[in-house]
C-alpha cells in the first residue's frame, strides 16, 4: 500500500463513520428541529466530509456536499425553523450522500436518479432562502473578505484602526465576567526567525487557552516572492483581539522570551453586557474553531484512540494467562505452608490487581448498543413511511454495553425483526386498530437489558400477535411438523423461525412472520444466542434475542465424566437432575429415554459417546442435564455435576476442526482444559450409535 | 556435531529418536520444545491424536508420533518430549521420545526417500541423511499435516452442503 493510499483509506474510513454518524444524527434532528446544537454538530461533520471528498478527487461527492452544507448554514446561522418538506428534503439527501459514496467507493460512473433531483431541489431551496434574507446572509461574508484582505494588505480594506475597533466591539459583546478582552501588539524583530519564534507560535498557544481571538497581521513590508528572504521577519504589525479566561501576569507569561519591546498586552476595560447576549457568544466561538481549525473547545471532547481488535484479543488472552497464574500461585499449597502475613497479603493485592486488569480488559471489548439502536431509528422511520402506518418507537436500555464484534453482526437480524414488528406484527391500517380498540399510532419497543449474565435485546410491537392454531395448521401443510405433536405455544411460536416458513407466498393472513426469520435464527445463533418468541394473541408480540455477554466468554455448567470435565453452554441447559428407577426406559434398537412431564427425553450417555470409563452404569445412578437444542430436549447423562462458571473459550485449532461435538475448549483456574459441549451435535450421534 | 553451520548449503535440523530410529526436522519450523505434560483426551478423534495442551493460555493439539507413524505406545519416561511446531500458522504438538540435537546437514548429502511400496505411507518422509552412524529420516511436516486436515476440511464441507 502506498502512503497515498493509506492515506486514503484512512479517509475511507472516516467518511464512513461521518456518514453513519450523519444519518443518526439527521434522524434525531428530524425529531426536534429546533436543536441547534445538534445542527451545528451535523454542519462540522459534513463540513469535513467535504474537504475529504474534494481532496480525494471525489468530485461528486464533494459538490454535493457542498451544496447540502450550504443548506445547513443557512439554517444554523439563521435558526430559521425547517419546514416539514425542506426537513425531509434534508434527511433524504444523507441517503444520497449514502449512495454516492457508494458510486465513488466502487467508482461507479452513473450516479443514482436521486442524485440530480435532490441537488436540484437543494440548489432551488438554496436560491429561494438567499432571495428571501439577503440582510442576514451579507454579514459573514464581508466578515471573511476582512480576514483575508487585512492578510494580503490590499487597499481596499478599511483602515487597521476601522477594523480593529470593529472587532474590538464585537469581542465585547461576547464578553461575560470570567473573560478579560486583551489586545496584544506584537513586533517581532526581523530576526526572529532565527531565534526560534514566529507570530503562529504565540498565537495557537494564546488560542488553545482563549475562548475567541481575531488577528490582523500588518503586511505591507512583505516583500514580493522575487525578493522574499525566508529567513527574515518582514511582517510589521500583528495585533490580536483576545478574549480569555487568563489573567494579564499569565498572559505576558506566553511573551516572556521576546525582547520587551517586541509585545505590548493591553487590558481592555470590561463593560458587562445584557446576559441575552450568551447565545451570540457560542456561536462565534464555534465560528472561531472553524476558522482556526483547531479545537478551542477540546477540553469537553472525550478522548479515543483506535486499536486494532487483533491487539485486543492478544491483550486478552495474555490477561486470561495471567489470571490462571495469579490463581495457581493462590492456590498453591506450598506458598499457603508458609504462612507468612506479608506474602498472604501480597497474593491479596495481587489478585485484586488481577481481577481489576480483567474487568477492564473486557469492559475494552464492551460498546454500548445505542449506536446500533440509533441506526433503527433510520429503519423504524424509512419502514413507517413504506408500509404507511403511523407508529412511535420506544427505545430503551440505550447505554447497556455488548461485545464490539457482536454489535457488528446484530444489526441485520435487529433490521429484520424490526421490519416484520411492523409490516406484519402491526395492524393492518389504522382501522383494523382501531377496531381492536388501540390507538391509531403503533408502538415498537427496542430494549436492551442484562438477564442471568446474559443480554436481552428485544423487540416488542403492540399488533395483533401469533396465531397459534394458524401456525401450526401452516407447519402441518408445510411438512415441518405431523400434527402429532403437543406442542407448547413457545414451540409452535418456533416454527415460524422454521426454513419451510420462509417462502414467499405466506399467507398474508397469518401475521405474515417467517419472511426470512430463519435467517435471523441462524446469524443468533452463530453468536451462541437463541431467540425466544412470546406472543399473546390481540395484544402484541415480542421477539427476543439472548445473547451471551461477550463472544469470549460463556457461563458454562462444569459437568465430570469418568476423570475428565466437560463444559455444558448454561444457556441451553434446561434442568439437571438424579432421575427415579421408574422414569427412565430402555426401547430396544432405539435407546435409552426418561419420561418426564409427559416428555421423552432421549438419553446420552456422554461416556458411551466419548469412550470414557466410568463406574456409574445406570442412568440413576449418574445425574441427567437436560438441554435444549434445535432438534428437541435431551438429557445428557454425566458422573456429577461441578459447578458453574464463566469460561473464555478458547478455539481447538484447525487440526481438531472435524471435531464436531466439542465447540472448544476453556482452560480452567487450576490450568487444565477442559472441552465445551456442542449440544446441537450430541443428538445425531447417539443416533447413529444406537442405530 | 558439525560445527559449521555459516556454510549455505548447510541446513539445520532438529533430530529426535523414536525408538531405535533418528528423525529430522528442519528448525525453522519449530517453536520450541517443552517436557511432556498433562493432556487432555479428545474425544472422537484419530487414535494418534493424544489430546489437547494448554500452552500457556493457548490451547495446542497434541499428537503421538510413535502412534501416527504406526509404531506401538510406550511409557512416557524423563526423556519424552513435546515438540512445538507452526504448520500453516497452526501449532502443533508432537510427543517423540528423545530429543537429540540440532544437526547442520549438507543439502548435498540429503537423499532421496526409499519406496517401500504403496502400502506403507511414507509421504511424509522427505529425504534421508547420513550423520555419523545414523540415518536420519527428513520429515515433511506439512505432508503430515496436510494429509489429515485436506480430509477433516473436505468432511467438514461435505457435511455442511449435506445439513444445508
Amino acid at each position: 500500500m502506498t502512503k497515498q493510499e493509506q492515506v486514503k483509506a484512512i479517509f475511507i474510513e472516516e467518511a464512513g463513520e461521518i456518514i453513519e454518524k450523519l444519518d443518526i444524527n439527521i434522524i434525531r434532528f428530524e425529531e426536534n428541529s429546533t436543536d441547534f446544537d445538534l445542527l451545528n454538530e451535523i454542519f462540522r461533520g459534513v463540513h469535513t466530509l467535504k474537504g475529504n471528498a474534494n481532496a480525494f478527487g471525489f468530485t461528486r461527492l464533494g459538490e454535493f456536499v457542498h451544496h447540502f452544507e450550504d443548506i445547513l448554514d443557512h439554517y444554523r446561522s439563521t435558526h430559521e425553523s425547517i419546514e416539514t418538506h425542506n426537513l425531509e428534503l434534508i434527511v433524504n439527501s444523507v441517503v444520497v450522500i449514502q449512495e454516492v459514496m457508494h458510486c465513488e467507493l466502487n467508482e461507479i460512473q452513473e450516479l443514482p436518479d436521486s442524485y440530480p433531483e435532490c441537488l436540484e431541489e437543494i440548489k432551488a431551496l438554496l436560491a429561494s432562502k438567499k432571495g428571501a434574507c439577503e440582510k442576514e446572509k451579507v454579514l459573514p461574508p464581508t466578515e471573511q473578505m476582512n480576514d483575508l484582505t487585512a492578510e494580503f494588505g490590499s487597499d481596499i480594506t478599511p483602515s487597521m484602526d476601522e477594523l480593529l475597533n470593529q472587532s474590538i466591539q464585537k469581542h465585547k459583546k461576547m464578553q461575560t465576567e470570567d473573560l478579560k478582552l486583551y489586545k496584544i501588539d506584537l513586533t517581532l524583530d526581523s530576526d526572529c526567525y532565527t531565534r526560534g519564534f514566529d507570530h503562529l507560535l504565540f498565537l495557537k498557544m494564546l488560542q488553545e487557552k482563549s475562548s475567541a481571538m481575531e488577528s490582523f497581521f500588518e503586511m505591507q513590508n512583505v516583500a514580493k516572492l522575487e525578493a522574499f528572504h525566508v529567513h527574515e521577519n518582514s511582517i510589521g504589525l500583528v495585533t490580536s483581539i483576545v478574549l480569555t479566561p487568563l489573567n494579564f501576569e499569565e498572559i505576558c507569561e506566553y511573551f516572556e522570551y521576546l525582547f520587551a519591546h517586541e509585545y505590548k498586552v493591553e487590558l481592555l476595560a470590561y463593560e458587562p453586557q445584557v446576559q441575552e447576549k450568551k447565545d451570540e457568544l457560542t456561536e462565534v466561538t464555534t465560528k472561531t474553531v472553524a476558522k482556526n481549525n483547531a479545537p478551542v473547545m477540546s477540553s469537553t471532547a472525550k478522548s479515543t484512540i483506535r486499536i486494532d481488535t487483533l491487539k485486543l484479543d492478544e491483550l486478552f488472552d495474555s490477561v486470561g494467562e495471567l489470571v490462571i497464574a495469579q490463581n495457581f500461585v493462590s492456590q498453591n499449597e506450598k506458598i499457603h505452608a508458609i504462612e507468612d502475613e506479608s506474602i498472604s497479603r501480597t497474593i491479596e493485592t495481587l489478585s485484586k490487581i488481577t481481577k481489576r486488569i480483567q474487568d477492564r480488559v473486557m469492559s475494552l471489548r464492551m460498546v454500548a448498543i445505542r449506536d446500533t439502536f440509533d441506526k433503527m431509528k433510520r429503519v423504524v422511520r424509512d419502514t413507517s413511511k413504506k408500509t404507511g402506518k403511523e407508529l412511535h418507537l420506544h427505545v430503551l436500555g440505550e447505554d447497556t454495553e455488548i461485545d464490539k464484534t457482536m454489535i457488528d453482526s446484530l444489526s441485520d437480524p435487529l433490521v429484520h425483526i424490526i421490519r416484520n414488528a411492523i409490516d406484519h406484527g402491526l395492524e393492518a391500517d389504522a382501522k383494523a386498530r382501531l377496531a381492536a380498540g388501540k390507538k391509531v399510532e403503533g408502538v415498537i419497543t427496542l430494549k436492551a437489558y442484562h438477564k442471568s449474565g446474559n443480554i436481552v435485546i428485544s423487540v416488542s410491537d403492540d399488533g395483533r400477535g401469533i396465531d397459534k392454531e394458524k401456525v401450526i395448521q401452516k407447519a402441518i401443510e408445510r411438512g415441518v411438523i405431523t400434527g402429532d405433536e403437543n406442542l407448547t405455544e413457545s414451540q409452535a411460536f418456533s416454527l415460524i423461525m422454521q426454513p419451510g416458513f420462509s417462502t414467499a407466498d405466506t399467507i398474508s393472513d397469518l401475521s405474515g412472520r417467517g419472511v426470512g426469520l430463519d435467517v435471523v435464527k441462524t446469524s443468533i445463533e452463530k453468536l451462541r444466542g437463541k431467540i425466544e418468541i412470546e406472543s399473546k394473541q390481540g395484544e402484541g408480540t415480542t421477539i427476543s434475542m439472548v445473547l451471551p455477554l461477550t463472544l469470549a466468554i460463556i457461563d458454562g455448567m462444569l459437568v465430570q465424566v469418568a476423570q475428565e470435565i466437560y463444559i455444558i453452554p448454561t444457556l441451553s441447559v434446561v434442568e439437571s437432575f438424579r432421575p427415579e428407577r421408574d422414569i427412565v426406559h430402555a426401547v430396544k434398537g432405539k435407546g435409552e429415554f426418561v419420561s418426564m412431564r409427559g416428555q421423552h427425553i432421549p438419553v446420552i450417555r456422554l461416556s458411551d459417546l466419548f469412550d470414557l470409563e466410568t463406574e456409574h452404569l445406570d442412568p440413576w445412578d449418574g445425574i441427567l442435564v437436560c438441554v435444549e437444542t434445535e432438534a428437541g430436549r435431551i438429557a445428557i447423562m454425566v458422573d456429577e455435576l461441578v459447578g458453574r462458571q464463566q469460561v473464555v473459550i478458547k478455539p481447538l485449532g484447525k487440526a481438531l476442526a472435524k471435531q464436531r461435538e466439542i465447540s472448544g475448549g476453556a482452560i480452567l483456574g487450576s490450568g487444565d482444559i477442559a472441552l465445551i459441549l456442542n449440544v446441537e451435535e450430541l443428538r445425531p450421534l447417539i443416533e447413529s450409535v444406537h442405530a | 556435531m558439525e560445527q559449521n553451520t555459516a556454510q549455505s548449503r548447510r541446513e539445520r535440523y532438529l533430530t529426535f529418536f523414536l525408538g531405535e530410529e533418528q528423525y529430522g526436522i528442519a528448525i525453522d519450523r519449530i517453536k520450541e520444545i517443552i517436557a511432556l505434560m498433562k493432556v487432555t483426551y479428545v474425544p472422537k478423534t484419530p487414535h494418534f491424536v493424544k489430546g489437547v495442551i494448554n500452552l500457556r493460555g493457548s490451547i495446542i493439539p497434541i499428537i503421538d508420533t510413535r502412534l501416527r507413524f504406526g509404531m506401538p505406545e510406550c511409557e512416557a519416561d524423563m526423556h519424552t518430549a513435546i515438540i512445538i511446531v507452526e504448520v500453516e500458522k497452526v501449532n502443533i504438538g508432537f510427543i517423540v521420545d528423545r530429543v537429540e540435537e540440532v544437526a547442520s546437514i549438507e543439502s548435498s548429502s540429503l537423499g532421496a526417500a526409499p519406496k517401500f511400496g504403496s502400502n506403507v505411507d511414507t509421504d511424509f518422509i522427505c529425504s534421508m541423511a547420513q550423520i555419523e552412524e545414523n540415518v536420519v529420516m527428513i520429515l515433511d511436516l506439512l505432508k503430515l499435516f496436510e494429509a489429515d486436515e485436506l480430509v477433516s476440511l473436505e468432511q467438514i464441507q461435505q457435511t455442511q452442503t449435506k445439513g444445508e
